[in-house]
């Protein structure tokens, strides 16, 4: 019977392991932070907006090199340019040459007399015709001017004002064949490169950064007063995987050396090292194989969270040699039967537990919570199918595991006496204090975990070069392509006093780049009109006979605009059908001032179609929101786990319940005493508290006065303790005080477990 | 600081080009801190038969800009500084400004003619590969090629004569047409008058 499961378990087992080899040789980890953001559960276009704008931005790194003085920026833009193509494999520059330029001029040449700026169309609308022939011969008889066109197709000269407008949509102007940033006391040339290599494929090994700290020594080697400034995905992907990668391995292998240390002290046989070492290592990749099953990728995260596991799916191994310890090899299936029944019960709270975390929309907690649950399970049934199988030979109780042991019976137990009311009442005090003084805190920024450098970097080219903020936008949404390009029309007339009065430095919006149809015949006929008088006025003025030139007939279309290579700068604000309605996006710049995004928010109001975005906010609001579900759902948790415990406890089920309950009263005492904010991810660090910290509690009772039960729950505290103790040091504040939170109410219940076991010679029944 | 970087933009021209010329052109120039005269420009435009002939007076401030007031065929004006272009017809009204601050597109060309009118040679060699002789004992002669790109998508080339000033800036545009600009009646006196440094102060 139980070599029939092994067999099952051990063709499980396989399977994986044929999975396990696919895996890493494609390697699909996921470094993308966005991965780990929650999906909007209203509106699913923000979201399609959200990763629209980020996709691109995916494989772009952009470079500012600067220098006291233009010459010398250019020689140390230089420098950084060639040792970048050294690296052709990973790197290559973004085509912003003047040939895409070149293209999309020659696109729009056609429908020239449709392109006009505000301040064009409100004056053609009102010069008179002396105006416009005076304005027409003047630029006619200039010295020199830059015309993209004849006369006849440009009489006025309107259109490189246009495409000046359009260059004011970036803060780069091209100087000498370079693109020019002046600013911070420097003057700038920006480099635009894209990795070859895709975001999600980046390793630990940090290709792009190095070769990026490669161009910042040529840099300074080539002109010493020479500065560098970079941003891009790539390079926080290459850091959240490097850091990922360090963390996995202290907290894994940190954990996995206590926990086999913990055994080698405990048992001194390699037996036992060897089978729980098999356990865990088949938990962590039944683990990872159920969730590469279950999602598209991995993330990076779940890994490190992963990695504390280490010190949670050990609890069975031990608890079945501290079981069987000193008890002759034949007697090894009784043993495990007796102990299935508590380990099952330990196995459902904390299965359960890590679901709860799942509830939250957080694509990266989901995962997180499916890795833990089939990693346990895993564990679990690798200890309850082959450990008696595998486990042969004797085990002798070791002086260690003897001392460990009796040590319960001189453990403080909670009584009726005054000196432990008075205890209680200082502790009550103590947590009511605390409790009072926490503050709980949603803002989503404060979970940025990027170096400081790169947010500084990313900064700095913010400021320089006025980029659009990707977090914050209005999403434009109509039944038609014509109305949302009217729509944004509307908006954008709301805006102009918002830029007008420096509360940003611009917008970029399709509809500057594609006017609607509308708008294009209104245009093209008001042009056509102006420009026939100018035409008039230069003939009368030369004696010559020029003439206007035909423009096209038709409309320009979303469809055909988006073809081309005039589309390249607003293309990605394009987002086209999404279910019923179409949408765009129409980006801001210069937003460096939290400050002003109520005004913003303000702008859009009592406009049909037009939604103010604002991720950071809303993610906030979400982590609000959620610490508040969770924190319910805690207390209805406990309510729950209460009532399973008492259907196996009866009356003495308090005693596995209290010290639970009281780790997570204590554990948010303390936050409140050290300032520590209240946030979902210690919130959740709770719930699985609630999941976990019962168990002592099970073992405890099930195995009352016996030495051996408490040995189990002394080995998988500690174990347990270093593994979120470990997860406490991540540099990803999301897991650090996840991490903290379980330390504390880990220790808590650790101590206070044993005080509330039952009186000696007393039982469960 | 301005004039740190002129230094550092001459050393650079002088030791890019066709060094001795340059520099034979620039001991023969007059370094006038102020230039006046007349001009005739005389345009090819595509679309019309005949050249396109401007006449008036002109004044360049090395420091503040440039005036170019044509008086036939009609009367304008046109005010350069390094910051904005100005132009305003005599009557009728018409005008449109341009403010060079954040394009260097036209900042480079309110540079570009500057630099031509006072033959700036050393800031030319910056953008332009420079061809030339020197004619006679007073006289030169020179072409110039654009090297930058957004100055080749406006010029093909410009040819510059003159002795002690510029006397003929020939334009050859990409797009096909052409100026030709005659100087006469060049000096360097009188100074500014209230007017005139009113004008180029806005």
């Amino acid at each position: 019977m139980r070599s029939r499961w092994a067999i099952l378990w051990a063709l499980v087992l396989v399977a994986v392991g044929v999975h396990q080899v696919g895996f890493w040789r494609s390697a699909r980890l996921d470094t993308d932070v966005l991965a780990l953001l929650p999906e909007d559960e209203q509106a699913p276009e923000v979201g399609a907006a959200t990763r629209r704008l980020a996709e691109g931005a995916g494989r772009e790194l952009v470079l500012l090199v600067g220098a006291p003085d233009w010459a010398l920026a250019q020689r140390a833009a230089d420098a950084a340019r060639e040792e970048l193509e050294k690296d052709s494999a990973l790197l290559e520059p973004s085509v912003t040459d003047a040939s895409a330029l070149d293209a999309a001029v020659e696109f729009y040449r056609p429908y020239r007399d449709r392109l006009l700026t505000p301040a064009q169309r409100a004056w053609l609308a009102r010069a008179s015709s002396e105006e416009l022939g005076g304005t027409a011969l003047m630029k006619l008889y200039q010295p020199a001017g830059p015309r993209l066109t004849d006369f006849d197709a440009d009489p006025l000269g309107l259109w490189p004002d246009w495409w000046a407008a359009r260059a004011t949509e970036s803060a780069a102007r091209p100087r000498d064949g370079r693109l020019w940033v002046s600013g911070e006391g420097r003057e700038w040339v920006l480099l635009a490169w894209q990795s070859k290599v895709s975001a999600f494929a980046l390793g630990a090994d940090a290709r792009i950064t190095a070769a990026v700290e490669r161009a910042r020594a040529a840099v300074l080697a080539a002109v010493p007063e020479g500065r560098l400034v970079a941003a891009g995905v790539p390079l926080y992907a290459e850091a959240a995987a490097s850091q990922a990668s360090t963390e996995m391995s202290t907290i894994g292998l940190g954990s996995l050396l206590a926990v086999l240390l913990l055994v080698w002290l405990t048992f001194r046989s390699p037996r036992p090292i060897l089978l729980v070492g098999v356990s865990l290592a088949l938990g962590c990749a039944v683990a990872l194989s159920v969730t590469a099953l279950l999602f598209e990728r991995v993330h990076l995260l779940t890994l490190v969270f992963g990695s504390s596991l280490v010190g949670v799916a050990e609890d069975y191994g031990f608890h079945y040699f501290a079981a069987r310890q000193g008890k002759p090899p034949e007697e090894r299936g009784p043993v495990l039967r007796s102990l299935l029944p508590g380990m099952a019960l330990a196995l459902l709270t904390s299965v359960v537990a890590y679901l709860a975390l799942g509830l939250a929309p957080f694509p990266g907690l989901r995962q997180m919570a499916v890795f833990s649950v089939a990693g346990l399970v895993g564990a679990f049934l690798t200890v309850a199918c082959w450990f008696p199988t595998l486990d042969t030979g004797a085990l002798p109780v070791t002086p260690f595991a003897k001392r460990v042991s009796a040590s319960l019976l001189r453990w403080p137990r909670f009584s009726s006496t005054p000196r432990w009311w008075l205890g209680a009442a200082v502790l009550a005090v103590a947590i009511g204090g605390g409790l009072w003084r926490l503050v709980p805190r949603d803002d989503v920024r404060q979970l940025q975990s990027a170096p400081a450098n790169l947010v500084a970097d990313q900064r700095e080219l913010g400021r320089l070069l006025g980029l659009p903020s990707p977090a914050q936008f209005f999403l434009v949404g109509a039944g038609t392509e014509e109305e949302v390009l009217a729509r944004e029309v509307a908006l954008k007339e709301r805006l102009e006093p918002l830029v007008a009065g420096g509360v940003l430095a611009g917008y970029r919006a399709v509809s500057d780049w594609l006017p609607s149809a509308a708008q294009q015949l209104a245009d093209a006929s008001l042009s056509a009109r102006a420009e026939a008088q100018a035409v008039a006025a230069v003939a009368a003025a030369t004696g010559e006979s020029p003439t206007r030139a035909a423009f096209a007939t038709d409309v320009l279309t979303p469809a055909r605009f988006l073809a081309s290579p005039a589309a390249s700068a607003v293309q990605r604000q394009w987002l086209g059908l999404l279910g019923e309605q179409h949408y765009s996006v129409v980006m801001l710049r210069g937003l460096n001032d939290p400050s002003v995004l109520p005004r913003l928010a303000e702008a859009a109001r009592g406009l049909d179609g037009v939604r103010w975005v604002d991720k950071t906010e809303e993610i906030s609001r979400l982590l609000g929101r959620y610490r508040r579900l969770m924190g319910g759902l805690i207390v209805v948790g406990y309510v729950a786990v209460l009532l399973t415990l008492v259907a196996r406890f009866r009356r003495e089920a308090w005693r596995a319940w209290l010290p639970s309950v009281l780790g997570t009263l204590i554990t948010l005492a303390v936050f409140g005493w050290t300032g520590e904010p209240l946030q979902l991810f210690s919130v959740l660090g709770l719930v699985l508290l609630l999941g976990m910290g019962v168990d002592y509690g099970i073992f405890l009772l099930e195995h009352p006065g016996e030495g051996s039960a408490w040995l189990a729950v002394a080995l998988a505290g500690v174990s347990t303790l270093l593994s979120f103790g470990l997860l406490g040091l991540s540099a990803t504040p999301a897991l650090r005080s996840f991490g903290l939170a379980m330390l504390l109410g880990e220790v808590t219940i650790w101590f206070l477990t044993p005080c509330f076991r039952l009186p000696s010679g007393k039982d469960i029944t | 600081m301005k004039r740190v970087l002129l230094l550092v933009g001459v050393l650079l021209a002088t030791s890019a080009s066709a060094g001795d010329v340059v520099a034979g052109v620039r001991a023969r120039l007059e370094d006038a801190p102020l230039l006046r005269g007349e001009f005739e420009q005389k345009k090819t435009v595509t679309g019309f038969k005949k050249p396109l002939v401007s006449r008036g007076d002109f004044l360049l401030s090395r420091e503040k800009g440039v005036l170019w007031d044509t008086r036939v065929p009609f009367a304008s004006t046109l005010t350069l500084t390094r910051t904005s272009l100005k132009a305003e017809q005599g009557t009728g009204g018409a005008a449109y400004q341009l403010d060079t601050g954040r394009e260097p597109a036209l900042a480079a060309m309110n540079a570009l003619l500057f630099a031509l009118l006072s033959g700036d040679v050393a800031t030319l060699a910056t953008r332009f590969r420079i061809e030339g002789e020197l004619v006679g004992t007073e006289g030169w002669k020179l072409a110039l090629t654009p090297t930058d790109a957004s100055l080749a998508r406006v010029f093909r080339n410009i040819r510059l004569e003159g002795d002690r000033f510029v006397r003929q800036v020939h334009l050859e545009e990409t797009r096909g047409d052409s100026s030709v600009i005659q100087f006469s009646h060049l000096a360097s006196t009188p100074p500014l008058s209230d007017t005139e440094a009113k004008r180029l102060a806005k």
